[in-house]
């Protein structure tokens, strides 16, 4: 009795088992496996429904759980997730800093002012190192043709001029530096003219006027003199807008401030122009 | 086994692969879930016998093996031998069937099909089964069956009750339940 059940036990182990590894065999075979694949994929479509419905109420639940147990986990995938961003704001920033770069670049192309004068683009290799020195480093020299006294101009207007130059690099001199001062005339009819001298680098520039009454706005040029000791710049270089005038009472002359228009703080690309005074 | 426990064993299967895909795959922990269908196995082998269990097993795998995407058949051969295997087990010592001990037969064997169905899908030409994922899959299986097992043994048993009303249980004689 307990024998022969034993063997209807064994014959119904083996036959499933057979009947398993047949199944198994059989989704192995390419037209029986397509079949299987519907069936799964149906019953898999039967569920879905039901299973979205449980899993929507039932997911913080699992969040928590999965959540706990994978701390370590988690923590690893937010370093990376950190670092990446961290990876994906510097390039951002470069490429913002190329699109700026091309901007100064484009905008050194289309410098009007100077349309008859030989110019060389250089980069700026470093900002002003001293912090009573307004001047920064260009990645020019004397082998591309920029000598000591040239003037240095931005897209917008007069940046500087040479003070140094070396085979491939060169030192430039910003108008706001203290030791600067630029001959200039008012306006584009030159109704005045005057001196314009720098302050320290973020400072606006000071004018003083030796004749003519400037307005608010105007825009200064160079005037195409020279001043003693100072560096000589071709005429009609743009500089910068009266910002405000002081009278002084029983003094000879007026006074006033003017806004560089070159953007100086943030120099990136300058032309310098291959241009001296005829001595 | 009766009608009436086929159609009991019906519902156990379609709630308990519900259950399974909906709720116990997204429990996700060390890359491994816990695994109830492997315990309908074995728990029917520890209710039924060694030939109910195969016979539950077998059902209970293709069910299963329609929500995996490992072989088909791969499943129901796994849990055909754990579920006779389990039932070996049950009519070994009489007079010991404690709620405890079947919880964990229930737990052991359940860690132990998860690794036999590794083998078994190696063995079957299926890459990435055995690993060092393969140890964590049992091991969760296993802390998952610590809780999940009582339930597969009380589905199981109301399964097996189906055709002896009043027949209650333990059987102790050591013998299949359906006979």
């Amino acid at each position: 009795m307990a024998a022969t059940r034993r063997t209807s036990q064994r014959v119904t182990l083996l036959m499933l088992v057979l009947a398993s590894v047949t199944v198994l065999t059989l989704d192995y075979r390419g037209e029986v496996s397509h079949g299987i694949g519907h069936i799964r994929n149906g019953a898999r479509d039967v569920l879905a429904p039901l299973q979205r419905g449980i899993a929507a109420a039932l997911h913080p639940v699992g969040d928590l759980f999965a959540g706990a147990a994978r701390y370590g986990s988690v923590q690893a995938q937010n370093q990376q997730l950190q670092t990446s961003i961290g990876e994906l704001r510097r390039k951002m920033s470069e490429y913002a800093a190329e699109q700026q770069q091309l901007r100064q670049i484009a905008a050194l192309d289309k410098v009007t002012f100077v349309s008859n004068i030989k110019m060389v683009d250089a980069e700026v290799l470093s900002a002003p190192t001293s912090n009573f020195r307004d001047t920064f480093e260009l990645d020019r020299g004397t082998s591309s043709g920029v000598a000591v006294g040239e003037p240095v101009v931005g897209s917008n207007g007069l940046v500087g001029t040479v003070t140094s130059a070396g085979r491939s690099t060169a030192t430039v001199q910003l108008i706001t530096d203290t030791r600067s001062s630029v001959d200039i005339r008012l306006g584009a009819n030159a109704s005045g003219f005057g001196v314009v001298t720098g302050r320290g680098l973020g400072e606006r520039l000071n004018l003083q006027l030796v004749s003519g009454s400037p307005n608010a706005k105007e825009t200064v040029y160079t005037a195409g003199t020279v001043a003693a000791g100072a560096g000589a710049y071709p005429a009609g270089l743009p500089v910068g807008t009266v910002s405000s005038v002081h009278s002084s009472p029983g003094g000879f002359s007026k006074t006033a401030t003017v806004t560089p228009l070159a953007n100086l703080d943030s120099l990136q690309y300058v032309g310098v122009l291959l241009w001296l005074p005829s001595a | 086994m009766s009608g009436l426990g086929w159609a009991r064993l019906a519902i156990v299967v379609v709630v308990g692969v519900v259950a399974q895909v909906s709720v116990l795959d997204q429990l996700v922990v060390l890359g491994a879930h816990p695994d109830l269908m492997v315990l309908l196995a074995a728990a029917a082998g520890l209710a039924g016998g060694p030939q109910s269990g195969a016979m539950v097993g077998f059902t209970v795998g293709l069910v299963a093996d329609l929500f995996v995407d490992t072989p088909f058949g791969l499943s129901s051969l796994t849990f055909v031998i754990v579920g006779y295997a389990v039932g070996l087990l049950r009519s070994i010592p009489a007079g010991r069937e404690l709620g405890s001990a079947q919880v964990a037969a229930c737990v052991v064997t359940g860690a132990a099909g998860t690794l036999l169905y590794a083998v078994l899908g190696a063995l079957a030409g299926q890459s990435g089964m055995l690993g060092h994922d393969t140890a964590n899959a049992v091991l969760v299986v296993m802390v998952g069956s610590l809780v999940l097992a009582p339930i597969a043994l009380a589905c199981l048993r109301w399964v097996f009750s189906g055709g002896r009303a009043r027949a209650g249980y333990p059987v102790p004689s050591g013998g299949s339940a359906t006979a």
